[in-house]
């Protein structure tokens, strides 16, 4: 742990000890832009989403709805050739969230210190894949349902990050230091949503290192890796619980002029454990005593996109099929999760078959057949349409 | 003991840190790279290209800046992109 703090604090001083020899005077302008040089853009997108649910119904449920639908700008201000912010705000379903306000000083061209609630910089998905004009499916990569946020989330803390060119290969990384994730108790699970509210000293570190191997920067593949304390602050049980996950993340972008198409293969695997700890059995099955269990889940998805981007016919140009595999294991003996037929936690999988009509490069329709297999043999099967409108 | 250890390990990160930054360069094909050229293999990773025409010089200022952070693109690579958008809208 002191060595991946270390890891934290080497980048801050190199920052100081490499950045260019600059005067106090010229530093100052830099950081204070003069009145009606700040450069802003809002961009963003809104959308519209419908669900016709297909089996697994009886006489009375719905299954047809206009289920989805959001505004999301998102602001962006050059304040110095150093310094910039960026914000999204999320409106959509009858809620309201800031998703993110970061402030972020370019210390040089290898090293930026960013502040704030920031997307959280494990894996690629939730910082580079999410946005909604890039996701190419009306849903989203199958995520937790316990809170954990292993593809997507925020933070609140400190990020220093940056680019570096090493010969034909680049390379890219993310260090940060963030409030930690918080332990339910009462039944082991580890939520990451974290705002304002902390239930311990400690704090998450974490990270990620990107590389890109080929000089046409067509293939990234990067590793990411983040622990912290999930116990409550001097709790005699639980306070040096901790919350450990990892995620290999790989995206391949090409244009394959034999098939005349651009295909996209992306995907992330991401692993979670929590620290052995023992729990109250719950009081409503009437048992007593305490109980442990192995505490990791697994999450991932695969997905493959196929755009005839090179063919001459603006129809078929502008379409894209594409596939997704989902899948998520939770804990065997855990108190929650999928359960297969034994009470015990099983994996749910979940294929997406998708087809996007492009009306702009950030503006499109997007349909998709989703089928998804629980633990318990049981499956629902769904067609979703959604509208997408780039701001 | 773990003490020493601790501060040998950071001495030795920033050395070794400092060694890798300041010798990061390019190779002369990656550096003969055009900003068009770095436009369509770098936006296209993560999303489809918008047209230079999409924005004004100012703005693509801005998105070049965002997007330099997003995504992790080296700054050559962010200025090269830029003035490319900006030159072509």
């Amino acid at each position: 742990m002191k060595a991946l703090k270390h890891l934290l604090v080497v980048p801050l001083v190199l920052a100081f000890l490499i950045s260019p020899a600059q005067d106090s005077k010229k530093a100052k302008a830099k950081l204070s832009p003069l009145p009606g040089t700040t450069r802003m853009l809002i961009t963003g997108s809104a959308w519209f989403g419908y669900q016709g649910i297909l089996n697994n119904t009886t006489d009375t449920d719905v299954t047809s709805n206009f289920n989805d639908y959001g505004f999301s700008p998102v602001f962006l201000w050059k304040l110095s050739d150093r310094l910039f912010f960026e914000s999204e705000v999320e409106i959509g379903a009858g809620e309201f969230e800031l998703e993110f306000a970061k402030l972020s000083y370019m210390v040089n061209d290898y090293i930026t210190i960013g502040a704030g609630r920031m997307l959280t910089p494990f894996g690629a998905y939730g910082e580079r894949w999410e946005p909604n004009f890039v996701e190419k499916f009306p849903n989203s990569p199958m995520e937790t349902s316990t809170g954990s946020h292993l593809h997507r989330g925020a933070i609140m803390g400190v990020d220093v990050r940056g680019g570096l060119p090493l010969g034909s290969v680049k390379m890219n990384y993310v260090v940060f230091i963030s409030n930690g994730p918080i332990l339910d108790q009462s039944n082991g699970m580890v939520q990451y949503e974290n705002l304002l509210e902390e239930n311990n000293n400690n704090k998450e570190l974490g990270g990620r290192i990107g590389i890109l191997p080929f000089s046409n920067s067509s293939l990234e593949i990067g590793f990411s890796y983040k622990r912290g304390i999930a116990g409550n602050q001097g709790d005699s049980v639980y306070k040096d619980v901790a919350a450990s996950a990892f995620a290999i993340d790989w995206n391949y972008v090409n244009d394959i002029s034999a098939i005349k198409s651009t295909i996209t293969f992306r995907g992330q695997y991401n692993s979670l454990s929590v620290d052995d700890a023992i729990y109250p059995v719950d009081e409503s099955s009437k048992a007593a005593g305490t109980y442990t269990f192995d505490n990791k889940q697994t999450l991932y998805f695969a997905q493959l996109s196929l755009r005839p981007s090179l063919v001459g016919n603006k129809f078929f140009k502008n379409l894209e099929l594409s596939f997704r595999l989902n899948g998520l294991t939770d804990p065997q003996d855990a108190a929650w999760g999928a359960k297969d037929k034994n009470g015990k936690g099983g994996t749910v999988t979940r294929t997406d078959l998708g087809l996007t009509y492009w009306l702009s490069w950030k503006t499109s329709l997007r349909t998709a057949y989703v089928s998804t297999a629980m633990p318990d043999d049981s499956n629902t099967n769904e067609f979703l349409v959604s509208f997408v409108y780039g701001l | 003991m773990k003490k020493i250890i601790s501060i040998l390990i950071l001495v030795g990160g920033i050395g070794l840190g400092a060694f890798t930054i300041q010798s990061c360069s390019t190779s002369a094909m990656v550096q003969a790279k055009s900003g068009a050229q770095l436009w369509g293999e770098n936006c296209k990773r993560c999303h489809n290209v918008a047209s230079p025409s999409d924005y004004s010089d100012v703005q693509w200022d801005v998105i070049g800046t965002h997007m330099r952070l997003r995504a992790n693109l080296t700054a050559d690579e962010m200025r090269k992109i830029v003035e490319f958008l900006q030159s072509a809208n």
